[in-house]
């Protein structure tokens, strides 16, 4: 072998994993893959599939401790599908990652046909939804939510906080039927100050309570949430903030109190106004003929761009300082 | 996969098996006045070899995991599949006056409301070969010896995800995987030539690592020595490549490529009599 030149550079690790590692921390927690690979390792009917993001979407775990549960599908997101309904056909239990927009996106018919039409017991696992990427536009999931839940039968879930990622998973398993589960890596954690409550169906978490306003939140905007809810307090106003980590079904319980509470309701979410969670809970407030001043915090019907989420979060308006304005607007018009 | 023992089909048996189906074909269609005549035509003998002869799938063992799995990937081609379950006695013949009208399980896309006997909701055309290979995988994984039998055409060739699917098919060493190409060169359009330059089929699917056998779909001898040898294939899925002739057992139907054809009355009674005189 020819004698190498220069530094040696073999000992370092230079792998990056999916452009939302931050410099200097190239070892981020797996909360997802740890809870994946905790399950999986006690029930073998666990079948991990993956298109060749094993990194990203943490199935690496299974993928070295549990290589006989794990499945390389290649960059082939189609027929990923298709064979995780196959699988789920032969009694298996898929667990398909990807990231948000191909999962959903490109393999929407797919999924329809031969996931959620047959209702079966396949979890879809998108991780970098909305607009958290360097990458740009082609990789951010700004249309997963509509998609999924326009689908009968399917059960989408975001949480908003890593330590609720192994509920979700339970959630996931315990559900028998289709799940889309809406992860984030390096997801930053809820304040501890703030109770989270374990993820459920048909349930939302009442984070902070309040009564001039609430902000149904989901997934990173809950931090947005909180964020402006607590800034709020300054200027006298008493904020509720509702993690919307069910989001199909709704929590219609949750929705229609804090209506009648507030009379200000205002939903932010890190995907379209269209089609996602505002969009859901308008349906509810309108169907239910409640009386509500209301607002939808999210990508303003506009395709985004490539760039960190803090400068994405505020040049979209999905940032705490847009949730506080719309508040306030909604609170002059209501009291106007 | 085990090996089954083989005895030789009936041939004269087949022949007549197809004979009766193709008449239900004609009738079938011939209720709505269009549909997809020419398809079940041509696929007859197939459809019948494959459920008078080489499945392992009878009434008596609809619900059996081990039993063979076909799946129907061009699931529009309705009217043979459903002739041939009722002739295998999966329903009654009677059934099949149902075909196509509102409320029946007959629909002309076969869907999962035919209960147990789709095992999955094709008709979006590219999908079957990947749950196929999902099921064949799930089974090599459980020791399951069930057959996965799925069948395509040509014109689907053209679907991306069915590519996919290939290639994953050779990369799991999917030995119990056996699709069957229907190649009538016939697509909504015309001539799949017209539109897509698919030949060489057999090279494409040799290329991609998997087994093929090219056979006359109408010759139950061939099609029977094709699915033989592959029984005994190694380490690979098997591609069987059936060339078949749109119209089929009508002389005067024969090669006329159009995918959803009117049939009026008199040329229905036609064709009936011409089924009934071959007998």
């Amino acid at each position: 072998m020819k004698k190498q030149k220069g530094p040696v550079i073999s000992n370092i690790d230079l792998h990056l994993e999916d452009f939302s590692t931050k410099k200097g921390n190239s070892v981020l927690p797996k909360p997802y893959g740890e809870a994946l690979y905790a399950e999986a390792k006690k029930s073998k009917n666990i079948s991990v599939l993956c298109a060749d993001l094993t990194a990203a979407t943490e199935t690496d775990i299974v993928r070295d401790y549990l290589p006989d549960q794990f499945i390389m599908c290649g960059i082939a997101e189609a027929n990923m599908i298709g064979v995780a309904a196959g699988l789920a056909r032969s009694g298996l239990i898929p667990f398909v990652h990807s990231f948000s927009v191909f999962l959903t996106r490109r393999c929407f018919d797919q999924i329809a046909m031969q996931i959620a039409y047959p209702n079966l017991n396949v979890k879809l696992i998108g991780f970098m939804p909305g607009i958290d990427s360097l990458l740009g536009v082609s990789h951010q999931a700004t249309d997963d939510v509509a998609l999924m839940r326009a689908l009968p039968n399917m059960t989408i879930i975001e949480p908003c906080d890593p330590t609720e990622y192994s509920s979700a998973v339970t959630l996931a398993l315990n559900c028998d039927g289709p799940v889309y589960l809406r992860l984030n890596k390096n997801c930053p954690s809820v304040p501890t100050k703030y109770a989270l409550s374990t993820v459920e169906r048909g349930k939302f978490g009442l984070i902070k309570s309040g009564t001039d306003a609430a902000i149904f939140a989901s997934g990173l905007c809950v931090q947005e949430a909180i964020e402006a809810a607590e800034n709020l307090e300054h200027d006298g106003l008493s904020v509720a903030v509702v993690n919307a980590s069910s989001i199909k079904p709704l929590d219609i319980q949750m929705i229609k109190e804090m209506a009648a509470r507030t009379h200000c309701i205002i939903t932010a979410e890190n995907h379209s106004i269209i089609g996602g969670l505002g969009s859901a809970i308008s349906e509810v407030l309108a169907e239910t003929g409640l009386h509500v001043k209301f607002k939808r915090i999210g990508l303003n019907d506009c395709f985004a761009e490539g760039g960190s989420r803090d400068y994405l979060f505020d040049k979209y308006g999905l940032g705490a300082r847009h949730i506080m304005q719309a508040v306030h607007a909604l609170k002059r018009e209501h009291n106007g | 996969m085990t090996t089954r023992k083989r005895n030789m089909p009936n041939f004269d048996h087949l022949t007549d098996k197809a004979r009766i189906i193709r008449k239900h074909v004609i009738q079938m269609v011939s209720r709505h006045g269009q549909g997809y005549i020419q398809q079940g035509l041509g696929a007859a003998d197939l459809f019948t070899y494959l459920y008078f002869y080489e499945l392992n799938l009878s009434p008596q063992q609809v619900g059996n995991p081990q039993r063979d799995r076909f799946i129907l990937s061009t699931a529009h081609n309705t009217a043979v599949f459903y002739a041939t379950l009722a002739e295998s006695g999966f329903f009654e013949t009677e059934k099949l006056q149902q075909y196509c009208m509102d409320e029946s399980t007959l629909e002309i896309n076969a869907s999962e409301r035919l209960n147990g006997l789709v095992e999955c909701t094709c008709g979006s055309l590219g999908q079957g070969l990947s749950v196929a290979c999902g099921l064949a995988l799930g089974f090599k994984k459980a020791n399951n010896s069930a057959r996965i039998f799925v069948m395509l055409g040509d014109g689907e060739l053209e679907e991306g995800q069915l590519w996919e699917a290939v290639l994953f098919a050779a990369t799991h060493n999917l030995k119990n995987l056996i699709m069957l190409i229907d190649l009538n060169y016939m697509q909504v359009e015309g001539d799949v030539r017209s539109v897509t330059k698919i030949d060489p089929v057999d090279k494409k699917f040799e290329a991609f690592g998997w087994r093929t056998k090219t056979v006359d779909g109408h010759d139950f001898e061939q099609i029977f020595s094709a699915f033989s040898d592959l029984n005994n294939s190694a380490d690979a899925p098997s591609a069987i490549i059936a060339h078949t002739i749109p119209g089929k057992g009508i002389d005067f139907l024969e090669g006329q490529k159009s995918h959803n054809m009117i049939l009026p009355d008199e040329i229905a009674e036609k064709a009936l009599q011409q089924l009934e005189i071959e007998q």
